[in-house]
C-alpha cells in the first residue's frame, strides 16, 4: 500500500516535472508541430486524391498547391474546403474549372491543421493557422 | 463519396495467395489465368478421350469512345489491354487510378501492341463529349487509351460478370457509385491475366513489369 502510494507520488512528480520542461520549451511551437502532423494525415484523407500527395494536382483537371501563384487568403481557403466551389479559377497561368466538392464534415479544428499543413509547406507560413482565424473566415463564405 | 474497393482487396488476397503458388515454379513463369474455368471432354480418334480446359474470356462488347467511335473486340483484336471502371466527376479513388494509369500509359506510349480502356459508370453525365475533355486535361490524345461510355446496363455487366470487378450504382455511396479501384490486365486470348490495385504506386509498378511479360509470351 505504502509502495504504490509512493508510485502514485512519483508519477505526479513526473507529470508536472514534465508539465514544466514542456513550459520551458516553446508552447506555440509544440502546438504548430501538433497541428502540421494531424493536418498531414487530414490533407492526405481529404485533399490528396485530386491535388496528389506532392501538391502538384493532376495535369489539368485539379489544380496544384504546390505553385508559383501564391495561395488564397486564409479566410477564402476555409469557404472553398468547407463548402466546395464551381468557380473557374486560373493558377500558374492554367484555367481550371472542375468543382471542387464540399466537405461538410471537417471542423474548424480541422481546417485550422489542413491550412497549417499546405502553408507551411507550400506557402509563406512559420507558424501555425488558428481555430479563430478559420471560424471568423467561415462567418463571412459568400 | 466512397469509392469501395473492398471486392478488390479480396481478389487481390486471393492473387496473391496463387501468385505464391506459382512463384515456386519459377521465376520466369508464365502470368496466371484469372477467373473461373470449366473442362470438357471429348473423344479423340482412337477412343481416347481427353480433358480440355476452358477459361473465362472477355465475351463480345459494344461501347462508344471519346471521339464517338464504336469500341468492340474488333478495336482490341491481337491486342494486350488494360482496363478500369471510374467517373469523371469521383472525388474520390479515380483521380488518383487516373494518376497511376497515367504511369502506366507513359510506359507503353507509342506501342501498337497495347491499349487502355478506361469505362464510365455514369454514362448519363460522362457523354462522349464529357470524356474527350477530361482526357484532354489529363494529357491523354490520340487512341491507345480510350475512354468509354454506353449503355448503363452493359457497363456493369461487363464489370461485374466479366472483368470480376464491382461496379454498380449505389446511394448510400456518396456521389453514388461503388466501384473497384482494380486495373485488370487481358491478354490476345480476352483472357484476364492479372488484377492490380490500382491506387498505389506498387499496383502500378507490378502491372508494368507483368506488361513486359505478357508481351513476351
Amino acid at each position: 500500500m505504502i509502495y504504490k502510494k509512493n508510485r502514485y507520488r512519483l508519477s505526479g512528480m513526473l507529470a508536472a516535472g514534465l508539465m514544466l520542461m514542456a513550459g520551458c520549451t516553446d508552447s506555440e511551437k509544440v502546438k504548430k508541430e501538433q497541428y502540421y502532423v494531424e493536418g498531414y494525415q487530414l490533407y492526405t484523407t481529404y485533399c490528396a486524391n485530386c491535388h496528389s500527395d506532392d501538391g502538384k494536382g493532376l495535369g489539368d483537371l485539379y489544380p496544384p498547391l504546390n505553385r508559383k501563384d501564391p495561395l488564397p487568403p486564409k479566410a477564402l481557403f476555409a469557404c472553398i474546403v468547407q463548402n466546395g466551389t464551381s468557380e473557374k479559377i486560373i493558377i500558374d497561368g492554367k484555367t481550371y474549372e472542375r468543382p471542387m466538392p464540399a466537405n461538410a464534415g471537417l471542423t474548424e479544428l480541422d481546417i485550422a491543421e489542413i491550412a497549417t499543413y499546405i502553408y507551411t509547406k507550400w506557402g509563406q507560413d512559420s507558424t501555425y493557422t488558428s481555430i479563430h482565424e478559420i471560424k471568423s473566415g467561415l462567418t463571412n463564405c459568400k | 463519396m466512397h469509392c469501395s474497393f473492398q471486392r478488390t482487396l479480396i481478389c487481390l488476397a486471393g492473387l496473391i495467395s496463387a501468385s505464391f503458388i506459382t512463384g515456386c515454379t519459377g521465376s520466369d513463369s508464365r502470368l496466371p489465368i484469372l477467373g473461373e474455368r470449366e473442362t470438357t471432354e471429348r473423344v479423340v480418334v482412337g477412343g481416347k478421350t481427353v480433358t480440355d480446359t476452358l477459361y473465362h474470356t472477355i465475351p463480345d462488347f459494344s461501347f462508344i469512345d471519346q471521339d464517338n467511335d464504336t469500341v468492340t473486340q474488333q478495336t482490341v483484336e491481337g491486342k494486350i489491354y488494360i482496363t478500369d471502371f471510374f467517373f469523371t466527376s469521383c472525388p474520390t479513388i479515380c483521380p488518383v487510378m487516373k494518376k497511376q494509369m497515367l504511369k502506366v500509359y507513359k510506359s507503353i506510349q507509342d506501342d501498337p501492341e497495347i491499349m487502355i480502356l478506361s469505362h464510365s459508370i455514369d454514362p448519363a453525365h460522362d457523354t462522349p463529349a464529357v470524356l474527350k475533355k477530361y482526357a484532354e486535361e489529363l494529357g491523354v490524345t490520340g487512341k491507345q487509351w480510350l475512354f468509354l461510355t454506353g449503355e448503363k446496363e452493359k457497363i456493369y455487366e461487363i464489370g461485374q460478370g466479366s472483368y470480376l470487378v464491382s461496379a454498380k450504382e449505389d446511394d448510400n455511396e456518396a456521389g453514388g457509385f461503388i466501384h473497384s479501384g482494380a486495373f485488370i490486365l487481358i491478354d490476345k486470348n480476352k483472357n484476364i491475366r492479372g488484377m492490380y490495385d490500382g491506387t498505389t504506386d506498387e499496383g502500378a509498378a507490378k502491372l508494368i513489369k507483368d506488361l513486359k511479360k505478357l508481351k513476351a509470351e
